[in-house]
Formats: C-alpha cells, sequence, structure tokens
C-alpha cells in the first residue's frame, strides 16, 4: 500500500504548478471555514458569556404568580424553600444568584430609554464582578440602595455619567405606578445585543418598585461547575420540584419577557414555576449565532463544489495524461481498485495537505485580528454581541472542519478514479495524446 | 415641547378671561348645580368633598350608549409627533368599553376592549390579542383607559381636603384623594382642583406609590349634551392636556371631536366585532 502513497505524492511533486494552484485552493477554502469557525465560536463563546451574565444562569428556576388570572408577574415566592430543594438535587452547583427582574422605564434630565431592569446582590454574584467591565464607578457601589449600574449605550442614550440622578419609572403587577430615584454608580463595557436592555440595580430596590417583600424573587440562577450537565441537571431538577409538589411549566425555549405575555393569557391563578437554560432564555438572540453558522455553511458549500470540480477536472487531466501508464499497470497485473486507489490517495494527499495548510492559516489570521481586539461598528455589535471582534479556537470543530474537507475533496476523486480503473489494459496502453 | 405647559395654562386663564363654554354651561346644568355646592369659607367636610367627586362620577356617567371621535396627539422627547384618532364606545351600565384606532394606516384597527376588569388589546398585524392591566398607558401615550371611560372617583379613593385656591380667574377646592385599601387605580394619590362653580375638575395630579408626581392635566373644555336614556345632562371633557412630569418633553393632548348618544349594536362589545372592524 505505501508504494501507492508513493506514487501519489511523487505525481503530486511532478506537476508542482497544479498541484500549488488546486492545494492553495483547497488551503484557502480550510482558511476562509477555520476563520469563519472561530468567528462563530467567539459569538458562541460571547453570548454564553453575557447571557450568563446578564440576563440568566446557566440553569433558571423562575417563575410566575398571578393574583388574579389577568395580572401575573415573574414571581417565586417563598424562594429559599426552592433555593434548598435545588442544592440539595444538584450536585454540581458553583453559585445560586436570586435575582429580581421587572421592566420599565428610565428617565434622566435629557432622554429616556425602556430597559429591563435586574435586582442583584452583588455580593453574592462573583461571575458578575469576574465578566462586567467598567469604564466609570465601582461595582462596589452596587450594594447601596437607590444605585443603578447601566452599560456605555445606555449612558450615552440618558446623557448621564457616574454620580447622575435617574427615575426608574414601572407598573407593579397590579397595574400600579411606582417610581424610585437611582444614583449610577458605574457605567459598564458593552456586552452585546443584552447589554442594550439590561440595568443593574440592588435587590432591594425592585423590591421597592414592585412591592416585593423579601420572601419572593423572580429568578434563581443556578451556575454550574461543569455545565455539560446542564441538560440532565434540568431534568433532575423537573423531577424534584414536581414531586415536591410543585407545580412546573413545560419546557418552551422562550425568555421569560416572552411568556409573561403568554401567561398573562391563561385563565389559572397561583404559582407555577419555570425551568430554563440559558440557551432558552436567549433564544430570541442566538439567531446571530445560527446566522453566523448559516453564513459559514453557505460560503464554504459553494467554494467546496468548486474546488470540487476543480479536483475532478484535474484528476481527468491526469488520468489522460497518464493513460498509457494505467494500460501499463493493469498489464502487468496491478488489480482494478489498486489503479482506483492510486489517483484517490492522490487527491487525498493534496486535500489533506491542503487543509493542514488551511488550517494553520485561518488559526494564524483568527488570532491575529483577535489580538488587534479590533472595534466592530455598532449595527454590527448586536450581531457579534461583542464591541471587539473576539474569535475562539475549538480544537474539535476545527479538526471537523479539516476533515470535511478533506473527506469531500477525497469522495470526489472516486469518479475519475473509478472511471480509469475501469479502462481495458489494451485499449488504454494503445492510447495517443 | 416643554412650551406646552404656558399654553394650558393660557388657555384655561383665556377661558377665564371672556365666556367660557364651561362656565356658562356649567352654572346653567341642573346637575352642576346640584353637585357644586355653595362656597364655604371654611375647610369642606369629606361628605361634601365625596359629594363634589360624586357630581363627576355622575355628570360623566352615561345610562345609555355612547360613542364618541377622539383625536389624540402625543409627544415625545427625540421623536415625531403622533397624532391618531380612534373611536370610544361605552355602555356604562355594563361597564363595557371599546377603543378602536382609525387613524394613521399603521395604528388603524388597533383596539382595546374591556371585558369585566380586563383590558384586552388588539394587533391586527398579528391577529393576537393580549391581555392588559386597564391601567395601562393607551396606545404609547400618557392617557390611560380612565381618561376615556366612566370613572368611579367617589368608590375608589378617599379625600382630604387641601385648601381652596385660585386657577387662573377659577375659584377651585384643591383636594387630596388617597386610593382605599385594597383597590387598584394606577395612581395611588390624586389631587384634583375642583371649580367651585360647576363642580368639574380643571386640573389633576397623579402620583405614584413613591409619591413622585407623574402626570398633570389640565381639562379646559367641558361640554355636555343631553341623554335621553339618563334624563339628564351627560358630561364630557372636550379637552385634556396631559403632560408627563417624569419626562417632561413628553406630552398628550386628547380632544372628543364629537359625541353620540343613540343606542349602538347589541352585541358589539366583543372581540369578534373589534376583529371584523380591524379588517
Amino acid at each position: 500500500m505505501s508504494h501507492l502513497f508513493l506514487i501519489a505524492w511523487r505525481n503530486l511533486l511532478q506537476h508542482t504548478r497544479r498541484t500549488l494552484m488546486l492545494g492553495g485552493a483547497i488551503a484557502g477554502v480550510t482558511a476562509l471555514l477555520v476563520f469563519l469557525t472561530c468567528l462563530s465560536s467567539g459569538v458562541g463563546k460571547t453570548l454564553l458569556l453575557s447571557a450568563t451574565t446578564v440576563a440568566s444562569g446557566h440553569i433558571n428556576v423562575g417563575g410566575f404568580y398571578k393574583v388574579t388570572s389577568g395580572q401575573s408577574a415573574p414571581l417565586v415566592l417563598d424562594y429559599r424553600k426552592v433555593e434548598d430543594l435545588v442544592t440539595r438535587t444538584l450536585p454540581d452547583i458553583d453559585y445560586i444568584a436570586a435575582r429580581g427582574r421587572g421592566w420599565g422605564r428610565l428617565v434622566s434630565d435629557q432622554g429616556n430609554l425602556q430597559s429591563g431592569i435586574n435586582g442583584v446582590e452583588i455580593a453574592k454574584e462573583p461571575g458578575l464582578r469576574k465578566v462586567l467591565k467598567l469604564v466609570e464607578g465601582s461595582l462596589d457601589d452596587l450594594d447601596k440602595p437607590g444605585t443603578i449600574l447601566l452599560f456605555e449605550y445606555q449612558a450615552k442614550k440618558l446623557k448621564v455619567k457616574t454620580g447622575d440622578s435617574i427615575v426608574i419609572s414601572v407598573q407593579t403587577p397590579r397595574g400600579v405606578n411606582n417610581t424610585v430615584d437611582v444614583r449610577v454608580v458605574g457605567i459598564a463595557q458593552e456586552m452585546g445585543m443584552l447589554s442594550y436592555f439590561n440595568v443593574f440595580v440592588p435587590t432591594e430596590t425592585v423590591r421597592q418598585l414592585y412591592q416585593i417583600n423579601d420572601s419572593s424573587t423572580s429568578d434563581l440562577m443556578v451556575y454550574l461547575k461543569d455545565r455539560s450537565r446542564e441538560a440532565a441537571d434540568i431534568d433532575l431538577l423537573r423531577k424534584a420540584l414536581t414531586g415536591a409538589g410543585y407545580t412546573v411549566m413545560d419546557r418552551e425555549a422562550k425568555a421569560f419577557w416572552m411568556k409573561l405575555q403568554e401567561v398573562n393569557n391563561e385563565d389559572w391563578t397561583g404559582q407555577k414555576l419555570d425551568l430554563t437554560s440559558w440557551e432558552d432564555e436567549v433564544s430570541f438572540i442566538s439567531w446571530t449565532l445560527q446566522a453566523v453558522d448559516g453564513i459559514t455553511f453557505v460560503l464554504t458549500a459553494v467554494l467546496l463544489v468548486i474546488i470540487a470540480i476543480g479536483i475532478m477536472n484535474t484528476l481527468w487531466i491526469a488520468i489522460r495524461e497518464r493513460t498509457r501508464e494505467i494500460g501499463t499497470l493493469r498489464a502487468v497485473g496491478m488489480d482494478k481498485s489498486l489503479v482506483a486507489a492510486m489517483f484517490v490517495i492522490e487527491a487525498f494527499l493534496l486535500g489533506a495537505a491542503g487543509t493542514a495548510a488551511g488550517v494553520v492559516l485561518g488559526c494564524l489570521g483568527a488570532a491575529l485580528l483577535d489580538s488587534l481586539h479590533l472595534p466592530v461598528p455598532k449595527g454590527a455589535q448586536m450581531f457579534l454581541m461583542s464591541a471587539t471582534l473576539k474569535f475562539a479556537f475549538e480544537p474539535l470543530r476545527i479538526a471537523k472542519d479539516a476533515g470535511v474537507i478533506t473527506l469531500c475533496t477525497t469522495l470526489i476523486s472516486l469518479i475519475p478514479s473509478i472511471k480509469a480503473a475501469s479502462m481495458k489494459p489494451v485499449t488504454a496502453m494503445s492510447h495517443v495524446g | 415641547m416643554p412650551t406646552l405647559r404656558p399654553l394650558a395654562l393660557a388657555l384655561l386663564l383665556a377661558l377665564s378671561a371672556g365666556t367660557p363654554p364651561l362656565r356658562a354651561a356649567g352654572a346653567d346644568s341642573p346637575a352642576a348645580a346640584e353637585a357644586a355646592p355653595a362656597p364655604s369659607a371654611g375647610a369642606l367636610s369629606k361628605d361634601t368633598m365625596v359629594g363634589l367627586l360624586k357630581g363627576i362620577d355622575t355628570r360623566i356617567h352615561s345610562t345609555g350608549d355612547y360613542k364618541a371621535l377622539v383625536y389624540l396627539e402625543s409627544r415625545e422627547r427625540d421623536k415625531p409627533d403622533v397624532a391618531q384618532e380612534a373611536i370610544v364606545y361605552r355602555r356604562d351600565a355594563d361597564e363595557k368599553l371599546m377603543i378602536l384606532f382609525t387613524k394613521p394606516k399603521t395604528s388603524a384597527g388597533t383596539g382595546y376592549l374591556r371585558i369585566d376588569k380586563n383590558l384586552w388589546y388588539y394587533d391586527p398585524t398579528v391577529g393576537k390579542w393580549e391581555r392588559r392591566t386597564d391601567r395601562e398607558r393607551i396606545s404609547g401615550t400618557d392617557s390611560r383607559r380612565e381618561d376615556f371611560d366612566q370613572s368611579d372617583l367617589a368608590g375608589q379613593y378617599d379625600p382630604s381636603y387641601a385648601g381652596e385656591e385660585k386657577l387662573g380667574n377659577f375659584k377651585v377646592w384643591h383636594i387630596k384623594l388617597a386610593v382605599k385599601p385594597g383597590v387598584d387605580v394606577a395612581y395611588p394619590i390624586v389631587e384634583f382642583w375642583i371649580d367651585e362653580a360647576t363642580g368639574n375638575d380643571l386640573k389633576r395630579q397623579d402620583f405614584a406609590l413613591s409619591g413622585r408626581l407623574m402626570r398633570t392635566s389640565y381639562v379646559p373644555k367641558w361640554e355636555k349634551l343631553y341623554s335621553e336614556a339618563k334624563q339628564a345632562d351627560l358630561w364630557y371633557r372636550q379637552e385634556i392636556r396631559i403632560f408627563d412630569e417624569v419626562d417632561k418633553a413628553n406630552s398628550t393632548i386628547v380632544i372628543i371631536k364629537s359625541v353620540e348618544l343613540k343606542p349602538l349594536d347589541a352585541n358589539m362589545f366583543t372581540k369578534a366585532w373589534l376583529e371584523s372592524k380591524s379588517r
């Protein structure tokens, strides 16, 4: 078998220009695919980071409470009991954060905007501290009542800076208007689309705004040590909560605020819990990730077709040039399958070398751009979930990309290779041209 | 936009200086005479204030059906002004209310329907109904359902006397209202300035639960028409100027262009009826 590799390799070397052109094209496509894969991984990583910082835990135990069928609120009553059950049920919890959730109007002297309001206990959310990058102010001040942390976009829209006051105006679940005056204690760097619609205030402020007592919260955000256990943990929790007598809503990949409207239309009263993963909570923006993956797929598919045509064409030429050689090999007793294998191996070697070079090129390009922290235009920030261009490297995903391209180039060579192998030795040997 | 507030006040003053329809109509009305107690040198008693509120409720209440063409104009910071037209249908005896937007094209067909204590919102672009609290803003303006509907001020609030004041050329009673326990209202604290002569409210301030002033409304024009069903005059605030006190650049003008008191379709206060009109 090794002699077939040797023949294939020597043949590639003999036709240097053709090999370089075709190999270069394969390398180019691979590099593009790897580059886009790294971008997609970067967007995915940023999405996870911003989602699990701003709006969600790895798993969320949220819920809705309806005093009457027409009045609903995102509330978990007696949440410490639920928290205790979650702690006892899941084996790998990193930490649990109780968050208050709301929606209101933020009004400054010079602007206003609508935003989600997240009530946090900053001392109990170590993840938040690690991820939020403040451009001004201090995160520690968020433990004081009557304070707020904004993102850059919101600060610009409201035309405020640290120390300025703004009013938060909301409607309680009973439809009563309420307000609270807060002081800006920090402005954080943007974290993609989610940071456009979320602000942080102390939990106490949310309670004050919505008239909630301290035994209730909106969401228990569960952070896991091993994120791969998410699905299994959700199943475990569902069983445990149902077993403990809680009504748990059917799982639906929607953010809580989308469900709130649906719940409002339903005719029931009391408490229902809702178990979601972080992906469920950001399903309304995960299309961005799917879009990047979609573009990658379409672009790669088109380029692969072009490459495949190139490879087939090159092999047809090679077979035509080497028809007499094929005839001779067949005449001295080489099996049909070995003749076919000879050409397939040639295509495989070309594909493997090309994709290897492409992986190196793609990774280098992605690493270079990542290190430059290139700023992303405003419009694209929503799409890419970050203020700077970010790439991430997932070796398994990259290896899969390289494998697919090598496999495609090899498979496409089967047609001309089998055709070559099926030639009659006499006809092949007498071939002129 | 901030110039609207002095404009409204100027309007109010202008009305008081000339021969205002408000005073002329109000003073002659038996209902107004019945509701407006004789001026008192001292503080108003609680019963008198409840009587004043009941007077407003009664005058607005329509025993038969009610249909009004309403013009809404809202101004918001950094946004173009929005003018809308809607038809308000009321059947107060059954506590029914429907608001159907007709103009502009972008909001034509949207509507609100009050069924029991729920306010349903219909969006024809998605063909869906959403249950809303009946205390929320109407069509993104500063107006509320209660600006178009009958009122139950006496039933929902406890009044307290704040003083006798002058509002332009009008002598008014300034009374403060606090919501009664267990009652849900958009604004738990309200202050009213009620014309001593007519018993009509000329100014209203709504406060949030926190005590912050949320909006100030002026009523420069009250109108009346005779209701056969009621066997008395039916009063309505022909013009309401609402100023957002949190974001002071925002304001809304509500003008009732015409009112009809003819009987309406018996089964029109249904989702199906509104949907059929939205098509």
